[in-house]
């Protein structure tokens, strides 16, 4: 590509004289989100995620989440699972709760490279499992920051996402994720998500159905 | 794409008598513009968030050239390659050459209308690089090789028959069904192999944070995120009004977009890359292409009038609401927008010569402007289209109006700034054109103006002109 596309193009914009003409900003509109209650930031949470056929279940504690855990990995059958090893999860120590209930528990650590991570997150695994970064009561959404810790197929190739998240992690809108999460890394971070609900699509006839190219279905663990 | 945007009314004849097409045109204005105000009342205040969404897309047409500059600047820090492409041919090639230098098969499409608009897939289909949809109803458009009928639903209209012979017929199926879902997991199971073994993926862009160097991707399916997270490189495609100032900004135009868009609060996933996979992630790309496309624009951005478009943010609200749009759908656009912003759009990137039927397909009701989160004066548009038009504005390729018209609008200009004749001539006039009247109105043309009397009648010509009334009547006064 000729550099000089570059200086073409903005050579253009930049001819045109536009002294005085920005307009000023209207004050930012007012969201409704900002004076929830931690009990009403769960509550509109699950709420907006149901909306969404997300399951949420509420638990007490770490011991209450494997306790769910198990039950769902019975009901379901599961077999395998691909982990996220962020620092919501980690506490959880996975690893033992997949030896202790038959299930084999996956991590990118344990693969040697992308390809035999693909050929295990795509074909292998009956669920991926992550914590948070944040959740946004807003809309009943998840942010993730993606990296060595949250590999970015674990929430998007398994048929089912199970997304534990902390209740302390909620926050009234996704403006306020977002800051946390600049201020921690001190800028935006390679690739982050906001996830709502299950994928999904209505391409056909206006049909709305889940599932479309990523999970099916999504359930949350809230712990708290 | 083959551009049928001079074939708008033979088109759209047909089309109107499309009978599927018609019933589910008919449930668009109820429907889905029923989503989008019940969305939209999650607001506090909708009014002022559309608002502030206009400001933001107003401020980001005057800064363009800054902020393209500190998105490139801070992108590039941060690891992004961006590439800058003047035209629709300079884009592809990249693509292309790209792909060819990475040694891929195939690359994956997440639903761009920029590609559309650049005609990116052939480009690289014809050269040996297979360029494939991913969006479902993308994946069946291209599959049938038909234009979008819809900005979100491109391939909505397509009958489940349809869609389950072409499946059938292309070995997507296996047992034949009618069932949308089970159809619409067919495709996934095809494509799902595509995304295993991706090398390259490429998308559109939503919006670009100068503020952060970031590329913000709104979708519902995942196709996208499959592009940016299975294969090595990704190429992500930008027409030069994407960007925005902020990342606060951002998010407020996120929640408009899909509001306005498919009426929901939220799309299913929103993805931010700021340059390639962190160190040390197993997955996400190893380099980061962001092409920022010219194709045309910077040449209009002189104009203030025309420069407005660059507000758009491909919502289709407009098109959902629009009176014309809501009857002949998107065929008869005959590019790659559709609705009243392919009117806008379609004119200027194409030229107004064999485009101006799009301009003038519309009855000014304002409708699109009322609901437009950009800001986006569509009316005012339409009209500021057809004045260069007439004048026949070689920068807008136009190539003027018809001669007939031009003469018979010249011939009137020139009368009616010449009362003395004006007058004569309308004593003259009026017995000829009043024997055409039928109960005081006249409904079909003395002359050839048949064409404007097809949905048009005018009232006969009184009796006395105002100014003779006016006459009389002082003339009454004096005698009085």
């Amino acid at each position: 590509m000729p550099y000089a596309a570059r200086e073409d193009v903005l050579g253009k914009l930049k001819k045109t004289d536009r002294r005085g003409e920005t307009p000023s900003r209207p004050p930012l509109p007012p969201l409704t989100e900002l004076g929830w209650g931690t009990e009403q930031l769960i509550e509109k949470f699950t709420e907006n995620l149901v909306l969404q056929t997300g399951v949420v279940h509420r638990v007490a504690d770490r011991a209450g989440a494997l306790e769910k855990l198990t039950e769902i990995a019975r009901a379901e059958g599961w077999k395998a699972v691909m982990i996220a090893t962020d620092e919501v999860l980690a506490p959880l120590d996975l690893a033992a709760w997949g030896r202790a209930n038959g299930v084999e528990v996956l991590k990118a650590a344990d693969f040697t490279g992308r390809d035999a991570f693909k050929d295990a997150v795509f074909d292998q695994v009956d669920a991926g499992i992550t914590g948070v970064d944040w959740a946004v009561a807003e809309s009943g959404t998840v942010a993730l920051v993606h990296d060595e810790r949250q590999p970015r197929l674990v929430s998007l190739a398994p048929i089912l996402h199970v997304v534990v998240v902390p209740v302390d992690r909620i926050l009234p809108v996704y403006e306020q994720a977002v800051e946390r999460i600049l201020a921690a890394r001190g800028g935006m971070p390679a690739h982050m998500t906001l996830i709502t609900g299950p994928s999904m699509t209505a391409d056909i006839q206006a049909t709305p159905f889940k599932g479309m190219h990523g999970p099916r279905r999504v359930i949350a663990l809230l712990i708290g | 794409m083959k551009i049928r945007t001079e074939q708008f009314v033979e088109i759209a004849r047909e089309e109107m008598k499309n009978t599927r097409s018609k019933a589910f045109l008919g449930l668009l204005p109820p429907v889905i513009n029923a989503m989008r105000q019940i969305s939209l009342a999650t607001f506090p205040d909708p009014d002022a968030a559309q608002a502030y969404g206009a400001a933001i897309r107003g401020e980001v047409v005057t800064r363009l050239p800054e902020l393209l500059e500190e998105f490139e600047r801070n992108a590039t820090a941060r690891g992004t390659k961006v590439v800058w492409a003047r035209t629709a041919a300079e884009a592809n090639a990249f693509v292309l050459d790209l792909a060819k230098k990475k040694g891929v098969a195939y690359v994956t499409k997440g639903k761009s209308m920029l590609s559309e608009e650049i005609g990116l897939n052939d480009a690289l289909i014809d050269n040996g690089v297979d360029a494939i949809e991913t969006d479902l109803g993308e994946f069946i458009i291209q599959l049938l090789k038909r234009p979008p009928f819809h900005l979100i639903g491109p391939a909505v209209n397509i009958a489940v028959e349809e869609v389950r012979d072409l499946f059938m017929e292309k070995g997507i199926l296996a047992e034949p069904t009618e069932d949308p879902v089970a159809l619409g997991y067919a495709a996934r199971l095809h494509l799902r192999d595509k995304f295993h073994r991706l090398e390259m993926g490429v998308t559109g862009v939503n919006m670009a944070v100068a503020e952060t160097g970031t590329i913000v991707n709104v979708e519902n399916e995942g196709n996208i995120r499959f592009a940016k997270s299975s294969p090595r490189t990704q190429v992500s495609i930008m027409s030069l009004e994407k960007v925005v100032p902020t990342m606060a900004d951002a998010l407020h135009m996120i929640r408009l977009l899909c509001r306005n868009g498919t009426g929901q609060k939220m799309a299913s996933y929103i993805s931010f890359d700021t340059g390639p996979r962190a160190a040390g992630a197993i997955d996400g790309p190893e380099e980061v292409y962001c092409v920022i496309v010219d194709n045309g624009r910077a040449d209009l951005y002189d104009d203030p009038v025309a420069r407005d478009v660059f507000r758009c943010i491909r919502c289709g609200a407009c098109a959902n609401i629009c009176p014309v749009y809501t009857k002949i759908g998107g065929y008869p656009y005959g590019w790659a927008y559709t609705g009243p912003m392919g009117q806008l759009l379609n004119p200027l990137l194409l030229g107004f010569s064999g485009t101006s039927d799009l301009f003038r397909a519309c009855t000014l009701c304002g409708v699109c402007k009322s609901v437009c989160p950009a800001g986006v004066d569509h009316p005012r548009m339409f009209l500021y289209y057809r004045a260069r038009d007439a004048a026949g504005d070689p920068k807008l390729r136009s190539r003027g109006r018809p001669l007939k018209e031009r003469t018979l609008y010249d011939l009137f200009a020139w009368g009616a700034t010449h009362p003395r004749l004006w007058r004569q001539g309308a004593k003259r006039m009026r017995p000829r054109v009043n024997r055409d009247a039928r109960d005081g109105y006249l409904s079909r043309s003395v002359d050839s103006l048949d064409g404007w009397f097809r949905s048009r009648d005018l009232p006969e010509m009184a009796e006395k002109t105002f100014q003779e009334r006016w006459k009389e009547r002082e003339g009454r006064k004096a005698n009085a």
